[in-house]
């Protein structure tokens, strides 16, 4: 569905003659010289657009880390090229929904165990919990531009498990998705860049058992130093975010969330530290959230993390402190 | 209350040895054996702080959530502290189950240092106030005041404990609000052995108890024993392996409760940080750490496992100033 934009052969312009020797105010300011530098657009040669799902995916990772309450001990061993295990270990208090507005904590704990199996054409990702949850990916490459995707969430109970199989087809300036998934969700979505920094995408999605449908448009904007973007859809959500790079180890981002149906507003700030040896991240919200998020390297492989997330008008405080062993 | 005793004027020396005589070591009169002066024996340690060894090795301050504390030194003797702490707390709860909120408090503090006077002062935020006064009236008699003052009515604590240091002994004589009344006394029976016993009187409760200490301590151990007449016993040991490695074990056992509690502990002290670990018989299993980053800069964590109840708590923490 890529349209070609013939774009008029222009013939390129003859260098004028040197000016004239500059008299008065024109022999002060900077002589007016044709840019002869500035790239012409080719736009036959638009670069591949950022998937739809990851078209806020700096945003993201900047803004919203894991943040955990208790300890976390994660373990990843590689067998070999290929294949690699993992383990990990959760302790701590997670919030249980309570009649007061007070928030009650229970300490709960699970232990996860993973496999994960990484080839340039096949990715399997398994990961198996002690409450008896199972998650699945499976991404193969059937084709160079035709990709299948598989997400799995099994459970022990009833009607709560999911399942999702996505085709990706990338164009050489666009990229397509269709979407199958249980309870009779259909789904598409379609992102054109339409000049080197510029992105545009628009998605559609059925929900079968509740007769529910959806379209959605999406814009993303990108140079070398920041990155905006702009997504609205017809359930009512509004979602903007901005990106600066202000140097190579710092990064400012800022998000903006509305929900037209809850009449919900949130907005954050956040910073993203990125040094030799840790990585700090640290966000305000609009909601009197303060959160850090810290990940030093404390050896080759070994990683110490800690968590921090403090709610002032619930007054309730999260902290936590992990080690992550492994690549 | 010392004793003398007099000591025998060493033999002449043996005639030269025969047969397997030989083969073994000479039997030699240990010349370098000192002998025990029971007139200069060393002064023992407080009563209160006859476990004060295994306490410091098993019983760290464990949390749960944040915790960062700021020591302002003001001059030599003055100093501000400030502390905060954001973490979950456990409330009683109905069902078995462990329930935490969470929950914050900051608390304020100031400190005088004096080589005669020391006074300490805390404010929370929850209204409690913590007092500890410590003046020299004389080089041998120590007064000691302590108060907790509270909102809450007849919660509120005070203290007065008059100390009297001997050459070979101690003594204490305390009074309290709620009208209690009491008394300690420990005495060093040889250069490591030093025993004790207390007696108090709770006035309002008409309760009275008595207890018996012992302590034997050397340079690489300290062994405790305590027994007291409202029906606990508990005994320490601790042994110091190395300058440093400490091992520490604890056992308490409550007559009336029929509750018997047992823990086993080390504690490493490094040059960047002290660890401090223990295993106890109620399944609980807890470490502290203390990391120091810079000069006066230390990073605490915190983590406790009671597995039998499922129950977790971690902490972290910074402590800033001397």
């Amino acid at each position: 569905m890529g349209s070609s934009v013939s774009h008029a052969a222009a013939s390129p312009p003859s260098i004028p003659p040197p000016p004239p020797h500059a008299v008065g105010l024109a022999g002060v300011l900077p002589p007016k010289s044709e840019e002869k530098s500035e790239k012409k657009v080719d736009w036959l040669n638009l670069p591949c657009p950022v998937p739809f799902e990851e078209i806020q995916r700096e945003a993201l990772m900047s803004l919203k880390p894991e943040l955990f309450e208790g300890l976390r001990f994660d373990f990843t061993k590689g067998l070999n090229q290929k294949f690699s295990l993992s383990h990990s270990v959760f302790m701590g208090s997670m919030e249980v929904p309570s009649q007061s507005s007070d928030t009650i904590k229970v300490p709960t704990a699970h232990y996860e165990f993973g496999a994960n199996f990484l080839d340039p054409k096949l990715m399997l990702v398994g990961r198996v919990l002690t409450d008896g949850r199972l998650n699945a990916r499976v991404k193969c490459d059937l084709s160079d531009n035709l990709t299948l995707k598989i997400n799995a969430q099994l459970t022990n109970e009833p009607h709560y498990s999911q399942g999702m199989f996505n085709f990706d087809y990338k164009g050489k300036d666009y990229r397509s998705q269709f979407q199958i998934g249980n309870n009779a969700f259909y789904g598409a979505n379609y992102i054109q860049s339409v000049s080197p920094h510029l992105s545009l995408g628009s998605e559609v999605f059925w929900l079968g058992h509740q007769r529910k449908s959806g379209v959605g448009f999406a814009a993303r904007y990108d140079t070398d130093k920041m990155v905006a973007t702009g997504q609205v859809a017809s359930t009512g959500i509004v979602a903007l975010s901005y990106v600066q790079k202000v140097s190579e180890k710092v990064s400012l981002a800022s998000d903006f969330m509305y929900n037209l149906m809850t009449r919900d507003v949130t907005s954050s700030f956040g910073y993203d530290y990125i040094l030799r040896q840790c990585r700090l991240r640290g966000k305000i919200d609009s909601a009197g959230c303060v959160a850090a998020y810290l990940e030093e390297r404390l050896n080759m492989g070994v990683n110490f993390i800690l968590s921090a997330e403090i709610n002032h008008p619930k007054k309730d405080y999260k902290f936590g402190f992990g080690m992550t062993v492994g690549e």
